[in-house]
């Protein structure tokens, strides 16, 4: 009395091994494929046909032939919907058989083959080929079998001609009737539901076995979606049904455990994965296991990357010890095989995890890029550039071989349709031009990859790929726009990022963290402090180095000077560890305007050129002119207006073509404020005209905070104009200044930051 | 089915009439393992004088009408052709006849499903393949359940087909029902043995307060691996009166079996063999003590022994399967395993064995793919993780093979062969720490292969942790001499080595020479004992001289407080397990 009672005994064992395909015979014949069969029958038999009704029809073998086995009636539907006269006659054909004798049936087997005769269907077409398999298939059931076909046969036309009749209503419903209570749910749901190619179809179809070339079908398919469009795939408690149920049909059927893993990476589950990771390879080593014991093929081969794999898992879940000695393993032994091709696939994982780790592995991914173009491994050596390329652009590599080396493998991307790769190098130069600052790059690079039409030769419908450098890409489309503040297409993006990529999928955090950061961005520059802080721990759940740096810009802007510098100290000491060079010249940034907060001007100028120095050195445009700006204020306030002047102007035609819209109102403000005070040390004839000039620059700054609806900073400006206009004797004008300046105090609250000591 | 419920232990009388009515009920409607099991008890018990045989239950005026089609249908029922004893059975209103007709339409849809396995349509259709009548049959059990007219047979019987449509709850309930109906229907009890899967779901059935009950516990116990607990139970109902039943006996074995007290169960086997020479049942279990004590002979004689009672048993061919692994012919082996297995595929045991036999002809695959097998028909089978654990570590994939042990010691974690096979593979992975945790749990839950010591003392060694590695081969040594049996380890030898040098460094003359004395009892190590000995009484020439040489009890310097050995060391690991 064992519960087990579903694992049936393997009569094709041999030697302990199942061979599950011992006589090459993949497809079984069942009602649906006989009407399928009908269909092309008649299609090659009858001659005159509408040319459009023909194509029609044509396009539907395909996905007919390869999709799971269809209710009658939805069947003749879909054909209904090509060809309605088709459709009848099948219809009919059917009737006939089920209505008749099993003769009709075997009558049917028997003219089959008339079909290749005289007909566009050739024995070696895919329609053909399908109608021998069959034919086959046929031939070898035995006397029962055959009875039982027909059985089912009849069962399968009589089900789909009196839908309602089986289904009566009540509480025993289920219990009444002999078929799956789901069967005519089934039918229900998908009557309208026509092209047999959508995902959903599969969705509800959890009853019913699927043959080994459906399930096939179905695993490469799912398998696809989840690799370049999660959401079209099936939800992941859903997909794990569906390969429960493959499993227990086949328990053989071990890419299904595959899928089941990749399935449970989705939702990071380790235990699933895990397990799901062992029992397909445990099931491959026994299918390549004939023959050779060790060589390249076969059994040792999968045991190498089983351990890889293994440690690939362990690195996703960031179990970076666990990774290590798995990814040692797989080298051991692949070393042992003297497998060439092996070893570089750890190569690049070791080095892939050296960096997740966070320690430099610049020359590994060297040797490893070198050793992959020996072994003509294009896919491997182009990652390794890649990561290269990345790791050179943090350590402030020259921008021209950066590029440089990226055009390079690009020409190699195109040529080989590695369509994967190339849209990871425009995500990249994405990130790169951002890095450097310059925005206009980025915004090209971010559009150009977006409008790319993908590469794929198989294209299940999908439009876009939703990798991770499509979200890459968005992210910063999102960002670039909201510097702008062009906020309505910002939320227009993430809506759409949200819909890409669902909370739950694994690049949802990307977005997440672009959409709190701008978030933030906004609420700073709008003065809502209190909405700011939700945001702060929301941004240190996610990345917490940018949490930190939040947090100590709030703390600064609450005036709550020693905390943020406590918080900005301990994130020095911890960039310098990571090297993370951008975030430490931020730091630098915001330690310097805490100094300027207790007016030790003097002593934020060796930070402020510690950080122009960083900032050059790596070619991060943006912050080097955020620096220079930060420096010539510092002037400013030590009583060099000339300098400082001298300062912003160099900077300004960069900050004016690349800056956020923030920036270019402050620099335009310091600007105005350098003219004042240089206005002010003048000749009486020059001030008149210098004090205009400033008049003039803070209208240019206006424009921009007012774009950004920024009023902290349109006060402070309307306060400078009122007492520019008010020297210069335009009293309407300064009168109007001043009540805008009077409508906006009165509307803010009282901020401790007067417009004296801030940029 | 009256007077059941009050019957203690103690009324041995009352329990035999009890077990003789049952015999006869079950034998009616054709419930022959019941019977089985019902009579081997009753057999057990003391006959009834002649006065106290019950009279044949009376008959109702229905169990009259329908007694011809009953005995009609029984007959066809026994020759197995259901669907024709369900046929003339129809139209009778008699408990016992629905309960027949309900049976027969249930075994037929049974042996019809069996049937369709061999010519299905295709390899997916196969797992598919189901007992079609099962849905018409409860239907029309709920509606007679809910109707409350199904006695204790009929309720078993909704129950069994419940759990044949996967509906585990609700046939849990049923079962539950069916044995406050009819308590010593054992099939029942069975039945419900299956669906029960830990202690906690246990504990809250509220069961017939029974003599059966007890019985069940006992079973109970030892499919959760209480196997204490069940063997109390046992002893309890040996002492009760049932100490000649051979049930109980093969129970108690196979309970010590689990344990891997080899002595006992063998002592017991052994006994039961006596008073039932023709059994089958259990015997594969009794082969593999046999095995595991590589008792030749026995084995031979048992595997003869079978063969010419039924060769075309699982439990035969497993024996044969032992027999011919132990005399390292696996092939063989292999091959008989195979053929249990095609007796009965769901034969858990035989997938494992299987998987054995392969690793020592090398085959690695094949033994993978026997062990998963046995995984797939029962996942909580430790021998099958931690025989695919081994394979991946023959193929040297320690780190691999982590992942499997670590199931196997799920499964079983107070077993050290599980902690040592870990800590080996830690051990290979250069994780030291994790080692070490390993040894010492191991022999923390009481070592059988006593090696975890050794390997963590030598582990030590490795470390350079010489007070710690000292600690662990003089508590090895104590241990392999408390035991008292001679195992076959040289590995004492390297332990006194070492301890002789260990004692000699540390300026303990009088140990270290009394190690190097004991060393001089082994070949291997007599030279060194003999230098070393030589290089004690050259350095107390040198320095101070010694006064005696002559130690009267060999051990106790050892164990002494006085040494400087450090001695909380390892059991600082005993608190975190792995």
């Amino acid at each position: 009395a064992s519960v087990h009672e579903s694992l049936y005994f393997n009569p094709m064992m041999t030697n302990g091994v199942v061979h599950a395909n011992i006589f090459g015979i993949k497809d079984w014949v069942t009602p649906y494929k006989i009407a399928v069969l009908y269909l092309l029958y008649e299609m090659s038999t009858t001659k005159p046909m509408a040319l459009l009704d023909r194509r029609r029809l044509n396009k539907l073998i395909l996905p007919l032939q390869q999709g799971p086995d269809l209710p009658l009636e939805q069947f003749l539907k879909i054909v209904e919907e090509c060809c309605a006269r088709m459709a009848n006659v099948v219809k009919l054909r059917l009737f006939l058989i089920a209505d008749g004798e099993l003769q009709d049936m075997e009558h049917f087997f028997t003219i089959l083959p008339n079909a290749f005769t005289d007909s566009e269907a050739f024995k070696t077409s895919v329609v053909g080929l399908f109608m021998r398999q069959m034919l086959l298939a046929y031939n070898k059931l035995s006397f029962s079998q055959v009875y039982k076909l027909y059985k089912s046969l009849q069962q399968y036309c009589h089900r789909s001609r009196q839908p309602e009749l089986s289904a009566p209503p009540g509480e025993d419903m289920e219990l009444t009737s002999n078929e799956d209570p789901s069967a005519d749910h089934i039918d229900k749901v998908e009557l309208d539901k026509v092209t047999p190619h959508h995902s959903e179809l599969w969705s509800d179809e959890t009853q019913g076995p699927l043959s080994q070339k459906q399930a096939e079908y179905f695993l490469a398919r799912q398998a696809y979606l989840l690799k370049n469009d999660e959401n079209k795939a099936m939800s992941p408690a859903k997909l794990q049904d569906e390969l429960n149920n493959i499993l227990k049909f086949n328990p053989d059927f071990a890419e299904a455990h595959y899928l089941s893993y990749l399935n449970s990476m989705r939702v990071q589950d380790i235990y699933i994965s895990t397990h799901s990771l062992l029992h397909y390879f445990d099931r491959l080593i026994l299918s390549g296991g004939e023959g050779k014991s060790n060589g390249d093929e076969g059994y040792g081969r999968s045991l190498r990357y089983a351990v890889l794999n293994l440690a690939t898992l362990h690195c996703r879940f960031g179990h970076y010890q666990q990774a290590d000695l798995a990814l040692q393993e797989a080298i051991r032994i692949a070393q042992e095989a003297n497998d060439h091709v092996c070893l570089q696939h750890c190569l690049s994982w070791l080095y892939t995890l050296e960096q997740m780790k966070g320690s430099d592995s610049v020359v590994l991914t060297e040797d490893s890029v070198k050793i992959a173009a020996h072994f003509c491994l294009p896919y491997l050596a182009s990652l390794g550039i890649q990561s290269l390329v990345q790791q050179g652009a943090k350590q402030g590599m020259l921008a021209n071989r950066l590029l440089d080396g990226l055009r390079g493998t690009d020409i190699m991307h195109w040529k080989q349709s590695l369509s994967e790769l190339v849209e990871i190098s425009l995500a990249q130069t994405t990130s790169i031009w951002r890095m450097y600052g310059k925005s206009t790059m980025a915004l090209q690079q971010a559009q150009l990859l977006l409008n790319m039409n993908s590469l794929e030769p198989v294209n299940f419908s999908v439009q876009q790929n939703n990798t991770e450098a499509f979200a890459v890409a968005l992210c910063h489309l999102a960002e670039l726009h909201a510097e702008q503040g062009l906020y309505a297409v910002v939320s227009d993006i993430m809506r759409h990022l949200k819909q890409q990529f669902p909370p739950h999928t694994q690049h949802a955090k990307l977005w997440m963290l672009c959409d709190l950061k701008i978030q933030f961005e906004k609420a700073m520059n709008d003065g809502k402090y209190h909405m700011a802080e939700p945001l702060v721990t929301a941004i240190s759940a996610l990345n917490s180095t940018e949490g930190l740096y939040r947090k100590a810009q709030l703390m600064k802007a609450l005036n709550q000077t020693s905390e943020a510098s406590k918080i900005l100290q301990h994130l020095q000491q911890r960039c310098e560890k990571s090297k993370n060079i951008e975030m430490t010249i931020r730091v630098m940034l915001a330690s310097a305007e805490l100094h300027w907060d207790s007016s030790g001007f003097a002593t934020a100028l060796p930070l402020l050129l510690q950080a122009l120095a960083l900032s050059r050195q790596h070619n991060l445009q943006n912050l080097a002119s955020e620096t220079v700006l930060h420096l010539a204020f510092t002037q400013l306030m030590l009583g060099i207006p000339e300098q400082a002047l001298v300062l912003v102007q160099d900077v300004l035609e960069s900050v004016l073509a690349h800056g956020a819209l923030i920036d270019k109102g402050r620099a335009l403000l310091l600007a105005a404020r350098c003219q004042m005070a240089l206005a002010g040390t003048t000749t009486e004839e020059n001030r008149l005209s210098a004090m205009e000039l400033a008049v003039h620059t803070l209208d240019e700054a206006a424009v921009y905070f007012s774009r950004l609806d920024c009023k902290e900073r349109m006060r402070d400006v309307y306060y400078l104009q009122a007492r520019l206009l008010h020297t210069l004797g335009n009293f309407s004008q300064r009168n109007k200044c001043a009540m805008l300046f009077r409508l906006l105090d009165q509307e803010l609250p009282l901020s401790g930051m007067t417009v004296v000591n801030r940029l | 089915m009256a007077a059941t419920r009050s019957s203690e232990i103690g009324d041995l009388v009352q329990i035999k009439k009890q077990l003789i009515s049952i015999i006869a009920q079950c034998k009616e409607r054709g419930l022959v393992h019941s019977v089985k099991w019902a009579s081997e008890l009753a057999f057990s018990l003391a006959p009834l004088p002649l006065n106290e045989i019950a009279p044949q239950p009376e008959l109702t005026e229905e169990d009259a009408q329908d007694l011809d089609a009953l005995c009609l249908a029984k007959s066809y029922f026994d020759l197995k052709e259901y669907d024709r004893a369900a046929y003339f059975l129809r139209g009778c209103r008699s408990q016992k006849a629905y309960f027949l007709y309900m049976y027969s339409r249930y075994l037929s849809g049974e042996k019809k499903k069996d049937d369709e396995t061999v010519d299905s349509l295709g390899p997916l259709e196969k797992g598919q393949v189901r007992n079609e009548a099962l849905r018409e049959l409860r239907v029309e059990l709920s509606k007679k359940h809910s109707a409350g007219e199904l006695d204790g047979f009929a309720l078993y019987l909704y129950g069994v087909v419940l759990r044949k449509l996967d509906l585990l709850k609700e046939a849990v309930e049923i079962f539950v029902a069916a044995t406050h109906a009819l308590p010593l229907h054992w099939g029942s009890w069975l039945e419900l043995c299956n669906l029960i899967t830990n202690i906690e779901m246990l504990k809250s059935l509220s069961l017939p307060d029974c003599w059966v009950r007890d019985f069940f516990m006992a079973h109970m116990y030892t499919e959760l691996q209480m196997i204490k607990e069940a063997l109390q139970k046992y002893q309890s109902l040996m002492e009760a009166g049932f100490a000649k039943s051979t049930y109980i006996i093969s129970q108690i074995a196979v309970a010590y079996h689990n344990i891997r007290d080899i002595d006992q169960a063998l002592y017991l086997f052994n006994e039961l063999r006596e008073q039932d020479p023709f059994r089958i049942e259990n015997m594969d279990t009794f082969s593999n003590l046999l095995y595991v004590r590589s008792m030749k002979p026995e084995l031979s004689y048992l595997a003869h022994n079978l063969v010419e009672i039924d060769k075309y048993r699982v439990e035969t061919c497993c024996v044969i399967g032992n027999y011919y692994s132990l005399r390292s012919q696996h092939e063989k082996a292999a091959l008989y395993f195979q053929r249990a297995l095609k007796l009965n595929p769901r034969c858990l045991g035989a997938w494992t064995l299987m998987g054995h036999e392969y690793m020592e002809m090398k085959n690695t695959s094949a033994a993978i793919q026997a062990y998963r097998h046995a995984i797939e028909v029962n996942k909580r089978d430790y021998r099958a993780w931690y025989g695919l654990g081994q394979t991946y570590e023959i193929l040297k994939m320690p780190f691999y093979s982590l992942y499997y042990y670590r199931k196997a010691h799920q499964l079983r974690p107070n077993d050290s062969r599980m902690l040592v096979a870990l800590g080996e593979c830690y051990e290979k992975l250069s994780q030291q720490v994790e080692a070490k945790k390993c040894y010492w749990r191991a022999y923390s839950v009481g070592d059988v292969e006593r090696m975890a010591l050794l390997k963590l003392a030598k582990l030590h060694e490795q470390l350079n942790e010489s007070d710690d590695a000292a600690q662990c081969y003089i508590i090895y040594i104590q241990d392999i001499f408390s035991c008292g049996e001679q195992l076959v380890h040289a590995e004492v030898s390297t332990a006194l080595r070492y301890l002789g040098q260990y004692y000699f460094k540390n300026k303990l003359y009088d140990e270290a020479s009394l190690c190097a004395q004991r060393c001089c009892d082994y070949n291997d190590a007599r030279e060194e004992g003999k230098a070393l000995l030589r290089q004690i009484s050259a350095v107390r020439e040198q320095g101070e001289p010694s006064t005696d040489l002559t130690l009267p009890c060999v051990f106790n310097p050892l164990s002494n407080n006085t040494t400087p050995v450090r001695r909380v060391s390892p059991l600082d690991l005993s608190s975190v397990t792995p």
